[in-house]
């Protein structure tokens, strides 16, 4: 009988009476890439919240090397040499870099923390396997890619050898993702073994030697990446084919609905700006895309477009109105949706409810309240209209708390509540971030319907294939400024890239 | 009814409740099915109030413990014995119901004047729990409440004697005096507010200076020599110590409601009922109204209440200023009783009502309703601590002891829940037996916690 690194058999967990789990079995080979699959709401983070020991299964045995193990904390976990990357890190802001390394299992000397040897041997280990680090840096200022870099070398760090990474690659550039790839192939190949939760296919297709498929908390089978086709993986997960093609009719622009002028914002450092002199308009019927790499002043740029960021100088006009100064509540009120980039910052109020989160905006509308007293019963129906029409899974319908439901099930959320809004003006930032094919193939076509209903769509992505997909018209982002305008029909991905590296630009301004 | 099978009675009580739900619960748990009892369990409040019954019961059981040491050690002075420790014991659970000492030792049942002064002193309580707990809902720590207390304080007395009841009736000097006071604290709790709002000041720092910024104003209007308001000190007073007349003095006070009839010869009045009335509008607020939303909203994720189009700002200036005028307007219903009188020199403590309105608040888990239970409870603590004082050699502040680790286990509130909630199994073993790292515990910990609270909710 064949050893296996570790065997999950038959677990089950529920969550007040609801199944996340349902009898689920999963064995992880040594020196392996094992991919974990499933829509959102699955119980992928689920299951390897009980592998790491953040929750405790109701039934089922864990095995490591053909050994029953308990693992009743993070502290077993790493007795078992078991880590993990969450899905949403976990980091001390205020630490640097190497004290989040070392961070619980420092080595010390009459008290005294020893940096030294630490340094030392994460050196080697970020050369070994290519993982670059800036070690005196605070996490606060460093990049989200190099705060995973920072996760796998806590792992690393503690010679973990069983390696669990949640949906590492959501919040990474396309850039840092093929490095990320990169270095997983390196783990693997000197045998650590690795468990892989990812909605992307293609990475599955590019790294894993086999993959498991979860649906709705229930085990669908086990296939090896080299006898199976996407599309075959599709299936397994929803259950049916999914298009991974946008259908759209062509674009009728009409009436300028956002116009940007000569937009300004200051950057965090005093003498560069993070906004640099933008201007472009976005038409009724359109969808304008602006595609950079992450950091290149697009989140700024929306983040003062909505109102959540003071504009240095420049104007910004909605239907006309000059709203380069009104507050959120105004602009809100004139007609703009977002999806913000930062689901857990800006996007809900994680101790809220569901039902609550979803009328975030809407609780003063006359049909939820009466002389300023909530209608609850009313915020219920219109909750469960939304869960319905956008398919949000959560154990307890509306009155979940926005916290334990699946990442995936909380950017639905979002989504539901911006595009029921019916705004004139749909700022999309990263929509699909964390969503199952079948969900974004949803979402997708909603957008699509917003343009076909004569709305205007500003959609933010660092996703090349969404990009093309989605948009009428792209505009790249590079350093601040716009540097070119590219019609997706008559470029191609790697012309893209050209101009998000700033290797080339086209200033044709004015449209 | 003899003193021991009292006692003897509530305990039998209230193991026996504990004892009924827990084998309820584990039954249904085998079943595998959902009892009401389970229903109910799952609720948040449910779960809240059971875990502060434990920091009660927990604390109580601590200052037995002290008690009974205290008996131990041997003292030439002190006359305390096993026996003594006993009746403090007593006391120390249901000092209230004490009537006196029989001939076979402490005598209890119902007393009208305990309960009637326990009553009476939750009132203050009650609304600077509120007014911490309104705060902490909207995200902030509003410590400022003795300054608030304070300033009401003036305002209401002045008001209440300054005005005179032979032109104004004194049922309007008295509404006067109540909306003054509640005014002043508002606007002693607007200031934090305004300053965290526009100057991103922390506003605990602020909040502190206004406590002392209080106390200074108040020494200069009742100064003896040169104050505005000496007219109003009682010349009767004590030399060193300034005390203002009572507000009886010019005729004005809280109406009793009957509630003297009830609690005969206590100090109660219809103060405690308006504080009850007051607790519920502000649970109605909260829970009911698209501005309380606004405010948890802000409390809870500040940046998602912005991202919604909620101004944070005027929200936390209004949160701190119904704090203050909460605070205030406990202050004015203390001294409108009419029995109570007012001395104050700036070197002593700030209120300590206002900063027991903390632990009334945390106790509570800032529920505007559990806030009345919680400040009666710390009301009914003190009034034991009177009992015990005045029929053992102990004296009161072993009350105060116990109200401390109360408020210390409260703090603990979310791993007593995670206890009830079974997310942590005790394990005495693996504890002691490890000899991890100090820090590993810690972080572990922090971990554990965060995952726990998500299952538990
Ligand atoms: N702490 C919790 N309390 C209650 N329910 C929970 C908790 N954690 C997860 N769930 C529920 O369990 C189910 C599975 O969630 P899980 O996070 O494992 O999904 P997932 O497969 O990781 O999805 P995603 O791709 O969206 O991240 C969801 O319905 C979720 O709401
Ligand atoms: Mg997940």
């Amino acid at each position: 009988m064949e050893n296996y690194a570790i065997e999950m058999l038959n677990i089950t967990k529920t969550f007040s009476g609801k199944a996340a789990n349902d009898n689920i079995s999963i064995q992880l080979r040594k020196g392996e890439i094992h991919a974990l699959l499933g829509e959102n709401g699955a119980g992928k983070s689920t299951l390897m919240s009980i592998l790491f020991g953040l929750y405790q299964a109701d039934s089922g045995i864990i095995k490591k090397d053909g050994e029953v193990i308990e693992i009743k904390g993070p502290k077993d976990a790493n007795k078992y040499r078991i880590g993990m990357v969450h899905q949403h890190f976990k980091l001390v802001e205020v630490f640097t870099v190497l004290e989040n390394i070392i961070l619980g299992c420092e080595t010390t000397k009459f008290g005294f923390i020893q940096k030294k040897e630490a340094k030392e041997k994460i050196k080697a280990l970020s050369e070994e396997y290519g993982l670059n680090v800036d070690l005196d840096k605070l996490i606060e200022n460093t990049t989200v890619g190099m705060q995973q870099r920072v996760e796998i070398l806590k792992m690393l760090y503690r010679d973990n050898d069983i390696l669990i990474f949640d949906e590492p690659t959501a919040v990474l550039t396309p850039q840092e993702i093929e490095d990320l790839l990169k270095i997983m192939k390196n783990l693997a190949n000197s045998g650590k073994s690795i468990l892989f939760i990812t909605h992307k296919i293609n990475e599955i297709l590019a790294v894993a030697d086999r993959c498991t498929v979860l649906r709705k908390g229930k085990y669908i089978g086990t296939v090896n990446i080299s006898e199976t086709t996407k599309s075959e993986l599709t299936e397994m997960m929803v259950g049916r084919k999914v298009e991974f093609v946008v259908q759209k009719k062509e674009s009728v622009p009409g009436d300028v609905i956002l116009d940007v002028n000569n937009l300004v914002v200051a950057g965090a450092k005093k003498n560069k700006n993070s906004v640099n002199n933008v201007s472009f308009k976005v038409r009724q019927g359109e969808i304008v895309c602006i595609a950079g790499i992450d950091g290149n002043g697009q989140s700024e740029l929306v983040y003062s477009i909505t109102g959540l960021e003071k504009i240095k100088s420049g104007s910004v006009l909605l239907k006309g109105e000059d709203i380069t100064n009104a507050n959120v509540y105004r602009r809100n009120k004139l007609g703009i949706g977002h999806i913000p980039e930062d689901r857990h910052k800006y996007g809900l109020v994680l101790d809220f409810t569901l039902e609550n989160n979803l009328v975030l905006k809407k609780f003063e509308e006359e049909r939820f309240q009466k002389f300023k007293f909530i209608k609850r019963d009313e915020i219920r129906e219109y909750a469960n209209k939304l869960i319905e029409e956008f398919d949000i899974r959560s154990p307890q319908g509306p009155t979940n708390l926005a916290r334990t439901m699946s990442g995936g099930n909380q950017q639905k959320a979002i989504i539901a509540r911006e595009i029921d809004l019916n705004p004139e003006l749909l700022i999309a930032v990263q929509p699909t971030r964390g969503l199952d094919v079948g969900a974004i193939e949803f979402i997708h076509k909603q957008i699509v319907a917003q343009r076909d209903l004569g709305k205007a769509v500003l959609l933010v992505s660092l996703e090349l294939d969404e990009v093309m997909n989605l948009s009428d018209r792209i505009l790249v982002m590079y350093e601040g400024e716009i540097v070119g305008e590219l019609n997706p029909k008559e470029t191609s991905v790697k012309e893209l890239g050209l101009y998000m590296s700033g290797a080339k630009r086209n200033v044709k301004e004015g449209n | 009814m003899p003193g021991w099978l009292w006692f003897l009675l509530q305990f039998v009580i209230i193991a026996s409740i504990f004892a009924y739900f827990i084998i309820a619960g584990k039954k249904a748990k085998k079943e595998n099915k959902t009892t009401w009892f389970m229903k109910t369990w799952k609720k948040d409040s449910v779960k809240a109030i059971t875990s502060s019954v434990m920091s009660i019961i927990l604390g109580l059981v601590i200052g037995c413990l002290i008690l009974v040491i205290m008996a131990i050690i041997p003292s030439k002075t002190s006359s305390l014995s096993l026996k003594t420790a006993l009746d403090g014991i007593q006391l120390v659970f249901s000092g209230v119901f004490n009537t006196g000492r029989g001939a076979s030792g402490l005598t209890f049942g119902f007393n009208g004047v305990n309960f009637g002064d326990m009553l009476f002193r939750a009132t203050p309580l009650i609304l600077t729990g509120l007014s911490v707990a309104v705060a902490f809902k909207t995200g902030l720590f509003n410590i400022g409440a003795p300054g608030q207390y304070l300033a009401s304080t003036a305002v209401t007395l002045i008001l209440a004697l300054a005005i005179p009841t032979s032109v104004v009736p004194p049922l309007f000097v008295w509404l006067i005096a109540f909306l003054g006071g509640i005014l002043a604290g508002a606007i002693w709790g607007a200031v934090p507010g305004l300053f965290k709002s526009f100057l991103n000041v922390n506003e605990v720092i602020t909040c502190i200076m206004m406590n002392w910024i209080g106390a200074n104003v108040v020494t200069i209007l009742f100064d003896k020599e040169s104050g505005p308001f000496k007219f109003l000190l009682d010349p009767s007073g004590t030399k060193n110590l300034a005390y203002v007349f009572k507000t009886t003095h010019n005729n004005v006070a809280t109406s009793k409601f009957g509630l003297d009839l009830i609690f005969k010869g206590s100090q109660v009045n219809g103060g405690i009922i308006i504080a009850i009335i007051i607790a519920i509008l502000i649970f109605i607020i909260l829970d009911k109204t698209t501005f309380g939303y606004k405010l948890k909203a802000c409390g809870s994720n500040k940046n998602a209440a912005k991202y919604a189009g909620i101004n944070d700002k005027v929200a936390t200036i209004i949160s701190m200023a119904i704090a203050g005028g909460l605070a205030g307007a406990g202050a004015a219903l203390y001294y409108l009783s009419g029995n109570t009188e007012f001395a104050w020199e700036t070197y002593q403590s700030l209120p300590a009502v206002g900063f027991n309105g903390i632990p009334v608040a945390l106790l509570a888990c800032n529920n505007p309703l559990g806030v009345i239970f919680s400040a009666t409870f710390i009301s009914l603590l003190d009034v034991n601590g009177m009992q015990l004082k005045y029929m053992t050699p102990y004296n009161e502040y072993i009350t105060s002891i116990i109200s401390a680790f109360i408020v210390y286990f409260s703090a603990f509130s979310l791993l007593f829940r995670q206890v009830l909630d079974g997310s942590i199994k005790i394990n005495l073993k693996s504890k002691f037996s490890k000899k991890s790292s100090a820090t590993v515990e810690i972080v572990d910990k922090k971990d554990e916690k965060v995952a726990n609270q998500e299952v538990s909710e």
